[in-house]
This record gives structure tokens, sequence and C-alpha cells, in this order.
């Protein structure tokens, strides 16, 4: 197979910033996965069903408002939805298990994705859904000469702004110190006398938000469709492993390896750009297997 | 409330009791089984299939059944999985005791069942599976392919394709036994009847990828001069969705076996791309003809929308097994089958043929570009140029030789 003559610079560079908006994507969603890891120690399987629910509300709430306000009210609603329910079940279910086992936590979670598949069926339907752009921020520009689509210029300014918004909730508010603490010792952090269990609960929350966003997000580039949450979930999982389990910033660095080592795949070696990434993750672990950055376990 | 739910049970029971002889001694019906696909995306096909198959069924039910037999069906979800689908297969044929089997949108299913049904010896009609083995290389007497297949579809777009003056081709794939074989089956062609033609490169994407854009941003890149897009099922929409975004049919024309159908551009609505080239065997407003839109309004009054692709392969199905039935003057399996072998049907589409030899309903092929209609809230397929049946079909020699094999 030889290196097409086509993959010039102003290409390789197009390609990085697409890649980089699906970074922006992986990013959302695997910090809220590890989020939870790193706080509540819990491998949240349901992470990529919360995804889903939150493409189908935004799709939801989008055609029920209608209009470009209602696209871009329904980014903002469809998580906080997510949020929603995900603390409904923390406070219901999910509160009650903290003391049992680990298997214990890891198969109620997988219960949930269960549970959570037949409630889309119920409230949706088994049809898939398609949600288009407002017309503002449809079709493209020409960057580099090649053309760059409008909503991967979005993802590329939100990307940031989440990742500053989850720095300075972990590092410079209350609820984030205690939760880093709690994340250390638990049983230290109860002996304070703070309630640790509305502090797991707003983590959870938060996590979920992030699932709920990742979901909102994605619903107008592709299909909203059960089961969506299939490959997120697992993408998911591997960029916490290679970042490091519980560490957000090894979130960010897993994101970026996982949509770089993708979209530039794609670009150099388009018939077996599928086994990049996952080239990617091998090569991690077997350098560093506990993660690139301090995991938290 | 509980009492009652139990006393519901109690009378269900003593109903079906009741009920159970007595279907035993009326005429013997004619009981026909589908295995599809009826969660998940691919129901937007599958129901369709069904939808138009009843019609027919109801309509001959109506009027006192098929030599005094009434037809009945019953479903099963193989949720698009193959050991699903072939367990389901066998409890139709052993419990339900099905006369006939029909549907299976996935082709590895319709393999398995083309399979169970050569030993069982029952009537099978493949109403979606796509692939070309069912009536090519593992044909036989009792499976039947009422759809088009991979090598008739590549047949038909090179044919399409060859028209056009392109020569530096991209190939760009779902990384699984349909992308491939379309794409194979239409490479071959379009090479045979336009030698000059190149391959510059190819993309293989996994099944069900969420993002298309750094596939087309690095095809785009490499600048040929048209694309060829094997992508299928749902995978259409989120692709011309990307496509629309990147704007690649204002640079690059690109075709896409079914980017004109119903299916995919319904659900874009007025944002769909235009100038996609795509083709079809069915459209609901083509070809105008009375037959075709008899049968829309027909399937519009029954189900409140128009019929896809889906309904036309139900729709034959059901008369296949009708016209066979009666043809053959007795409900007998194996004389149905001889029977059907070489029918042609009046059909929306015109009159269809089930070649003898290899069990391939010969249908038309419609290519056209994706283009704005008045009067439409969605794109639809314009500048239409008919592939025959006969013409997108593989040759009796092509099929002799993979049955050879």
């Amino acid at each position: 197979m030889e290196i097409a003559s086509h993959i010039t610079l102003a290409a390789l560079g197009q390609q990085i910033l697409v890649g980089l908006s699906r970074t922006t994507i992986l990013f959302i969603v695997s910090s809220g996965l590890s989020l939870i890891l790193g706080v509540l120690r819990i491998p949240n399987v349901s992470h990529g069903s919360l995804y889903m629910i939150g493409a189908f509300a935004t799709y939801s709430v989008a055609t029920l408002i209608g209009g470009t306000t209602g696209f871009w009210l329904a980014l903002v609603l469809a998580p906080l939805l997510v949020a929603l329910l995900s603390l409904v079940v923390e406070r219901g279910l999910f509160c009650h298990l903290y003391e049992r086992e680990h298997l214990m936590l890891l198969l109620f979670t997988f219960s949930l994705t269960l549970v959570f598949g037949d409630l889309v069926k119920l409230v949706w339907g088994s049809d898939f859904r398609s949600l288009s752009l407002p017309p503002t921020i449809q079709g493209s520009f020409t960057l580099l000469g090649l053309p760059f689509p409008r909503y991967n210029l979005f993802l590329l300014v939100l990307g940031p702004l989440v990742a500053w918004g989850l720095w300075f909730l972990t590092n410079r508010t209350k609820i984030g110190k205690i939760a880093r603490a709690a994340a250390v010792d638990r049983e230290m952090v109860a002996a304070m006398g703070i309630n640790v269990s509305w502090i797991f609960a707003a983590v959870f929350c938060i996590g979920c938000f992030l699932a709920g966003l990742g979901g909102a997000l994605v619903a107008p580039t592709q299909n909203i469709t059960q089961g969506m949450g299939h490959a997120i979930i697992m993408e998911g999982f591997l960029i916490v492993i290679i970042g490091g389990l519980g560490n957000i910033w090894g979130a960010l660095l897993g994101a970026l390896i996982f949509g770089l080592t993708d979209a530039v795949g794609i670009l150099v070696w388009p018939q077996f750009a599928i086994v990049f990434p996952y080239l990617a993750v091998v090569v991690v672990l077997l350098f560093r297997p506990r993660g690139l950055l301090r995991s938290t376990w | 409330m509980k009492k009652q739910s139990w006393l519901a049970i109690y009378l269900c029971a003593a109903l079906a009791l009741m009920l159970a002889p007595g279907a035993a001694l009326a005429a013997k019906t004619i009981k026909v089984g589908i295995v599809d696909t009826y969660s998940g995306p691919p129901s937007t096909y599958t129901n369709d299939v069904r939808d138009g198959f009843k019609l027919e069924v109801d309509k001959i039910n109506a009027a006192g059944g098929v030599l005094g037999s009434k037809i009945e069906f019953v479903t099963r979800d193989d949720k698009f999985k193959v050991d699903l689908g072939l367990s389901a297969a066998k409890e139709l044929i052993m419990r339900e005791g099905v006369d006939i089997l029909m549907g299976t949108i996935n082709s590895a299913t319709a393999l398995a069942v083309s399979d169970l049904v050569k030993n069982e010896k029952i009537p099978f009609f493949a109403t979606f599976a796509k692939t070309d083995k069912l009536s090519g290389e593992k044909g036989h007497r009792y499976v039947f392919q009422i759809t088009e297949n991979t090598a008739s579809a590549g047949k038909a777009g090179a044919v399409g394709l060859a028209k056009q003056k392109f020569v530096k081709y991209w190939i760009a794939g779902d990384d699984y036994e349909y992308g491939h074989a379309l794409a194979e089956d239409l490479w071959k062609n379009l090479k045979k009847l336009k030698p000059e033609v190149e391959l510059m490169g190819q993309s293989w994407w996994k099944v069900g990828e969420p993002d298309f854009t750094p596939y087309i941003t690095s095809i785009l890149a490499a600048k040929p001069d048209a694309v060829i897009i094997a992508t299928g099922g749902a995978g259409c929409v989120p692709f011309l969705k990307a496509a629309k975004a990147t704007g690649f049919n204002d640079k690059v024309p690109f075709y896409m076996h079914t980017a004109t159908e119903l299916s995919t551009l319904k659900p874009l609505g007025l944002d769909a791309p235009e100038g996609v080239i795509g083709s079809s065997n069915y459209f609901f407003y083509y070809p105008a003809t009375p037959a075709n839109k008899a049968f829309v309004e027909e399937f519009k009054k029954a189900y409140g929308r128009e019929p896809k692709v889906g309904a036309l392969y139900g729709y034959l199905t059901a008369r296949f097994i009708i016209e066979g039935y009666k043809k053959a003057g007795a409900l007998d399996k194996e004389k149905l089958i001889n029977a059907i072998e070489g029918m042609t049907l009046d059909s929306p589409v015109g009159p269809v043929t089930l070649r003898a030899e290899d069990h391939q309903a010969l249908l038309p092929m419609y290519m056209g570009v994706t283009k704005k209609a008045p009067g439409y809230d969605f794109l639809i397929a314009g500048d239409i140029v008919t592939i025959s049946g006969q013409d997108a079909a593989p040759s009796l020699e092509d099929i002799k030789k993979a049955r050879a094999k």
C-alpha cells in the first residue's frame, strides 16, 4: 500500500482539526465516565445509555420547540434532563448500594443499561430518528483550501470550554475540593462532618450530565438510534484506561490520542483506518499498563 | 384488580381451548411465517415488506381466499441476529407448521434459513437480503430472491456510471459483506464497460460509523473525479448529512446505491444534499403509471404513509404465492414451486419475471439524481434512467459459473 501523494500539509492540518472536533465528543463523554469512576469508584456501564437518552431527548426538545432556538435550547435542556434522571436513579437506587461489593455495583450499572434501553423503546419506539442542524450552522467554510463544517468549528470551541469548566469545578469550588478529598479517603471526609452521600449524588449527576451533553452534541450529525451507546461506551472505557482511571486530564489525553489517530489514520491508510485508534491503545498499555497519567485508584 | 386479571386469563385460556379444535376442523389455511428484523433501524424497511404483503393477503382473503383457503401469517423478530433468525425459522416450521417462509433483511440470516429450507423442503422468499449468493452460488430449488441483490445493484450502478465522463474513482463503504460485495460487483462491471477507469484508493469504515466527516475530508483531499459509496441501510442518512455539512456533493459527484430511496431521503427533509446519484427498485412517484398510482393510493389508505421499496417486495411475494397456488391448482409446495418458476406478474413497476433458472425476481432498477421538487417536503429522484430487470441481473452464464464452484 503506497502512501498516496494527496497527503499535503494542508490536508493533514485539516484532518487534524476534524479529528479534534471528534475528540471533543470523546472527551466530554469519557470525562464524565472518569469523574464517576474516580470519586464514586463505579465503572458506570450505563453511561452509554445516558448518552443515547441525551440524543433522543435533544431530538424531542428540538422538534417540540422547533427552529434555531429549539435546537440551542435542546443542547442545554437534554443534558439537564439526563442529569435529572440520573439524580432519581442515584437517590432512589444507587445510594443504597455503595457499601456493597464491587461486582454488585458493576452488575447494577449493567442492568441499568437494559432498563434505559427499554425506557427508550417505550418512549421513542424502535425507529431511528434524525435531527437537522439549524440553517445558521449548516454547511461549511473553506479552510486551507478544503471544506470545514461549521458545526465542527462549534465543537472545537466547546471542547476547551468544557475542559476549563471541569477544571474550575474540581479545583476552585468547594464541592469539587470535597469530591477530590472523598475520592482519596471517603471515611475521613465523612468524619469531618460532611455529608458524603450528597457529594456523591452531585458528582454522579455531573458525570451523567456530560454523557447527556455528548449525546446531545452528536444528535444532529448521526442517526439517533437504539444501541448508539454501545460503541461510545467501549471507546469511553478505552480512553479512561489509557488516560489513567479516574483522572480527568487522563481522559483528555486519551481522547486526544484516540480522536487524532483515528482521523490521521483515515487520511494516511483509509483501507485499514479502523485499527489505528485501537493500535494506539495497545501501544500505550504496553508501555504504561496503568495509564498515561496517575490513576486515582 | 388482581382478581379481575386472573379472571381474564381464565377466560382467554377457555376461549383458546374452545377455538383450537374449531380451527382444525375449518378448511386448511395457507400459513406463511415471516422472520425479519422488527427492532432497531432495519424496521424502517421490514415494516413495509410486512404491510405490503398484508395488503394483498387481506384482499384475497376477503374475496374468499386461494382455492377456497385463507392465507394467514405470523411474524417473528430476529433482532438482526443470525442465531435468533434461524431458531425462529425452525420454530415456525416445527411448531407453527408453516407452509412458506419469508423475510430476513440480514444476508447472513437469509443464507442460514436458505440452508434450513433446503433440507425441510419449504419454499422461502427472501424479501430484503441483498447477498447475491442467495440466487447465485448458494441457490437451490426452495429459495427465491424477491429483491435486487448486490450483483444486480452493482451491475445497474456500473451501467449508469459508464455513461458519465468520470475516470478517476474512489471507493468507500461499510466494512462488511454488503459493502464489499456491492463495491466489488460495481467495479468489476464498470471496468468491463469502460476499461479506462482507474481506482485511486479506498476507504472502509465500520458498520454504524457515527462520524463520516474525517472520511469525507480525506477523500476530498485526494480529488477523485467521482466517488462510489457502498454503505447500506440506515447508514445512508448520517452519510448524506456529513456530505451536506462538508459540501461533498458540490465538489465531487458521488454515487450511493440507495441514496435516492424514500427511507433515506424522507428523514432528512429538505436538508438532504442535492445532486447525489442513487438507484432503487421502487419510487412511489415513478413510474407514474396507473398501476403504480393505484398501489400507492391503496397503501396510503391502509397505512397513512407512502409505500417504500419494501412494500413492493412484500406485494410481489404475496402475489407470487397467490398466483402460484392458483396456477398449481392444489395446495402443494412442490407444485407451487413448479408454477412460479418463470412466472411473470404485472406489478406497480410493470411486468416482473421470476427467473426459472436461479429464482431471482427480475426487477427494474431506477437510477436518478436527488433534487428538490414542488409539493414534496423532502428530496426526490429526478432525471431517472431505467435499467431493465434483464440488464441488471447477472447473466445465466455467471450464475452457472458461480454454482459450479
